[in-house]
């Protein structure tokens, strides 16, 4: 994928004093993480890491409290220098590039939110969000300008002049963004964003997120815990385990062919209704006539195609008593009835 | 035990507490158990005693581990046991005294006094002291056991180990504790006159090239008598030639320096093992090497015809067989390290000393030629800035204060004093703390040299401060400088270190250089607390305006000393509080503008 805008390729990162000897010793011996940790003193916290975020699309890093996500997630403004593997963005090396070079990066392709916001608290909301605008040395005419399209852009219009220790959590987070979207950079790194506030005000500002990415187009790295938000927000999701990307998928992938029994475990309590289509449980034609009994295209089944989601099939059910009939271009594809919807809904396989 | 034991979980309960009882004890679980359980219900009486505890309670202590109970026990043995031996320090004495009960008619109640008080005190302390740890024995050993379960490296058990290390600790500190109590304090030029004497005899060993002491002090008293007979005979001439007359001097020059080393032998014969003993032990820590004195060199600039300066060492001889500690040793050599060091680089002390008394002349200008009511309308309009009401009102008499008793040119000398020594704390200081916020080895050298700034007394570096800088006011801002900069250092490094690592990588995250990230992040964010170090190095340097008059500085502290030295006593209170309102007036004035930063 030439295309991508981010791409990393077989990130390792080990921590402690003697990692290079500990790198080479897991090339050349494949030891496991307890032996490196007893060797050589050392943690890994990214294990081989590699995949690519296109243009426009929010990739999620999805995993536990000390998985490596935001470690990973800091190799990509190189925050975190990579003990092996490269990550190139834009089709740059970043790992290549002088110290000036890479801030310019930093200052002007590539935005990052925090979880903890990390706003500076002696500056006014503005200041903050011109932040990287006044470290690429542009006068304060224009950063206030760009500021105040970006405060706008989070619908915060009018408050650039308080300081961040006046704005509820909910606000300051927001503040965060615009800091991000000010020098419009290409790429969005977003670590845990949305954690450390409640639930309600969560679900506004991914809402409010998801409707900006649509019209902002920004590459996205979005970190999270919660597989919930992972899903709401991600076109592709990546799950992490022990600083490994275990699967890399869409959630639909994820929901439906979990690749171990950490990520089944994982997807077990997440709701199918409105993540699996039709074309994945369905029966086709000729088997549900062999197993269950022939069906009488006269009367009048309900309708549905491919890829509709369950939800659609549990509502169109509810309204007949017959199967469902799933049709693609007007061809009978395949039956979904009520006992295979509820093996679907619930994840297990019909018999 | 059993009928209690209905449930299956008190079953449980109680004999779990049995396994770890005997876990803990590992012998005589049998004795504790119950004890421990009494002691749980609040049935121990108050007369229980462990029989141990009584007889030996440091040895028991030692062997099951409680060790506050052994040291607890042994003070009090250890101080029962002095106040006993007191009684037999003082019986000789009085039965001395009673041989003439007429002559020592003070002195045999005075002794009978303190043989009774000392004896009532030591008996009560022996008894009551044994007997309170007979009851407190099992109680801490069972609070011990409590601590026991929940931290398993408390001690427990028994071990011959501890009982030896217990051992070992008695028999270094009683002995010589109580030997020490028996005996009178030693005659303070006792042991001074030992080492003399040990070192006269060593010097004359080596001058007679003889094997023991016995031979040389009968060869050195022999060579004294020989020397005095020569001088009598001499002496008895009555018409000497000038030959006759040198001859005669130098013998008795002879006899009286024989005469004193065959003393000093004899004295040193006599010393016996016991003195020794006490002279090493019992008293002062002893002297242990007596060395040559360092070279007694003063070093001076000289000007030679041609107008070349050089620096020349002038050497005194030494004074014959004079022996110094290893204090006085130390303290001289470092007299003629400041000495070398003020004639070699003069130019550089003296250049110093002249940018601090032009700097201080120009800011002494500023604020004593500003017309007074100026200087008054500006602190008033600060405090009333910055600060409410209350202050301002305080500022103002405060200023009355200095008008009326006719203070104020003087208070304004001290204030030019404080404002030059802060200048230099901050200029120095700030870069200070930053490089040690920013490095690890920097923080690791400056810490203990701040520390000693700040704790070592002023007085004693006012002396090379004058060697160095002659008297006046540039010493005194730079002894000022030394003992006020300590917090503005460390509270600038705090500040800069507080800053979060998270505000600081979301900075490095838009691009931020290193330069960028201490100038718009960590600086600013450590405003609060520089201004917090500010406020402090300004206080810390009025309180050295007093110090600092003892080597001419003048101003407010002037006075102060100028009364110490008068007993004026009114005098010096006076000035004192001067001192103390200049102090909070400039206080309060900075925390206003300190409170307008720090609305972060």
């Amino acid at each position: 994928m030439s295309d991508a805008v981010v791409e990393i390729d077989g990130v390792w990162k080990i921590f402690g004093a003697q990692a290079d000897e500990a790198m080479a010793a897991i090339r050349s011996e494949g030891i496991g993480k307890a032996e490196v940790l007893e060797r050589f003193g050392a943690v890994v916290g990214v294990k081989d890491a590699s995949f690519q975020v296109a243009e426009g699309e929010i990739f999620c890093l999805m995993g536990l409290s000390g998985s490596g996500k935001s470690t990973l997630v800091r190799h990509i403004n190189r925050l975190i220098e990579p003990t092996a593997g490269a990550v190139r963005i834009l089709g740059e090396d970043i790992g290549k590039m002088r110290q000036d070079a890479l801030r310019a990066v930093r200052g002007t392709k590539i935005g990052m939110v925090f979880q903890n916001m990390a706003l500076l608290p002696h500056r006014s909301v503005r200041d903050n969000i011109g932040f990287a605008l006044e470290l690429r040395g542009m006068d304060a005419y224009h950063r206030a300008q760009l500021a105040d399209q970006a405060l706008e852009t989070v619908s915060l219009h009018g408050y650039g002049d308080r300081l961040p220790s006046e704005l509820s959590g909910g606000m300051q987070q927001r503040v965060g963004l615009a800091r991000a979207l000010a020098a419009d950079p290409e790429i969005l790194l977003m670590d845990e964003p949305f954690s450390a506030l409640d639930p309600l005000i969560r679900r506004n500002l991914q809402d409010e997120f998801l409707g900006l990415s649509e019209n902002l187009k920004k590459t996205t790295v979005f970190i999270t815990h919660d597989l919930d938000e992972a899903i709401r927000m991600g076109d592709r999701i990546g799950i992490m385990k022990d600083g490994e990307i275990v699967q890399i998928g869409t959630a639909e992938d994820i929901v439906t062919a979990p690749a171990d029994d950490y990520v089944a475990d994982f997807v077990a309590g997440i709701s199918r209704l409105k993540l699996v289509s039709a074309s994945k449980i369905m029966v086709p034609p000729d088997a549900y006539q062999a197993k269950r009994k022939p069906l009488d295209l006269a009367l009048d089944h309900p309708e549905a195609r491919p890829e509709d989601d369950l939800d659609t099939l549990v509502e169109l059910s509810t309204h007949s008593d017959l199967p469902v009939l799933i049709k693609a271009d007007g061809a009978l594809v395949g039956v979904v009835d009520k006992n295979t919807l509820l093996h679907g809904l619930q994840g297990s396989a019909d018999q | 035990m059993s009928m209690q034991a209905n449930t299956g979980a008190e079953q449980r309960n109680i004999e779990d507490r049995d396994v770890s009882i005997e876990a803990f004890c590992v012998t005589k679980a049998d004795y504790y158990a119950p004890i421990f359980e009494r002691h749980q219900r609040g049935q121990l009486p108050r007369w229980h005693m462990n029989i141990w505890g009584v007889i030996a309670p440091w040895l028991w202590a030692a062997w099951r581990g409680v060790w506050l109970m052994f040291w607890v026990s042994l003070a009090i043995d250890i101080i029962a046991i002095v106040c006993l031996m007191q009684v037999i320090k003082f019986a000789p004495l009085l039965a001395e005294a009673q041989l003439d009960p007429n002559a020592n008619k003070t002195l045999i109640p005075r002794y009978t006094d303190w043989i009774s008080t000392y004896g009532t005190i030591g008996w009560m302390l022996l008894i009551l002291g044994r007997l309170w740890m007979g009851s407190q024995a099992n109680r801490w050993y069972y609070d011990q056991y409590n601590r026991w379960r929940i931290d398993p490296t408390v001690a427990s058990g028994v071990t011959p180990k501890r009982l030896g290390m217990g051992l070992a600790i008695i028999l270094i500190c009683s002995p010589i504790t109580t030997y020490r109590a028996t005996q009178l304090r030693l005659d303070e030029r006792a042991c001074f006159n030992q080492i003399r004497a040990a070192e006269s005899v060593e010097s004359l060993m080596a001058q007679y090239q003889l094997p023991d002491v016995a031979t040389l002090s009968t060869t050195v008293r022999a060579d004294a008598t020989a020397a005095q007979a020569l001088y009598d005979q001499l002496d008895a001439i009555s018409d000497r030639t000038a030959e006759q007359n040198t001859a005669r001097s130098a013998a008795r020059r002879d006899a009286r320096d024989l005469g004193r080393s065959a003393d000093l032998v004899e004295e040193y014969a006599a010393i016996t093992t016991r003195d020794r003993f006490d002279c090493f032990f019992i008293d002062d820590f002893p002297t242990l090497a007596r060395l040559d004195p360092p070279e007694d060199v003063t070093y001076r600039r000289v000007t030679d015809d041609a107008g070349n300066t050089e620096v020349v060492a002038q050497i005194k001889p030494p004074v014959e067989g004079r022996k110094v500690t290893l204090f006085t040793y130390s303290a001289e050599s470092i007299d003629i390290s400041i000495n070398w060091l003020r004639a070699s680089f003069a130019g550089a002390f003296d250049a110093m000393t002249n940018v601090l008394r032009q700097s201080l002349i120009r800011v002494e200008v500023a604020f004593m030629q500003t017309p007074w009511p100026v200087v008054a309308f500006l602190f008033l309009v600060l405090s009333w800035t910055f600060t409410g009401m209350g202050t301002t009102a305080f500022v103002a008499s405060s200023l009355a204060f200095l008008a009326l008793f006719e203070l104020w040119q003087i208070a304004m000398q001290t204030m030019a004093l404080v404002v030059v020594s802060t200048a230099v704390c901050v200029f120095v200081g700030l870069p200070i703390g930053i490089w040690m916020a920013k490095n690890k080895i920097a923080r690791f050298i400056t810490e203990p040299i701040l520390d000693v700034m700040q704790t070592i007394p002023s007085l004693s570096y006012l002396v090379p401060a004058v060697a160095f800088f002659g008297i006046s006011q540039p010493p005194a801002v730079l002894a000022t400088v030394v003992f006020a900069m300590p917090p503005m250092i460390k509270l600038t490094a705090l500040g800069i270190r507080q800053v979060p690592e998270s505000t600081k990588e979301a900075a490095l995250a838009f691009g931020a250089s290193e330069h960028q990230l201490l100038r718009k992040v960590e600086l600013p964010m450590a405003v609060p607390s520089i201004m917090a170090g500010l406020n402090q190095t300004i206080m810390l340097a009025l309180s050295m305006a007093t110090i600092s008059a003892f080597i001419g500085a003048e101003g407010l502290g002037a006075i102060v000393t100028a009364a110490l030295g008068d007993a004026q006593a009114g005098k010096g209170l006076l000035a004192g509080i001067a001192i103390a309102l200049v102090a909070m007036m400039i206080d309060r004035i900075l925390r206003g503008i300190r409170n307008s930063f720090s609305r972060i």
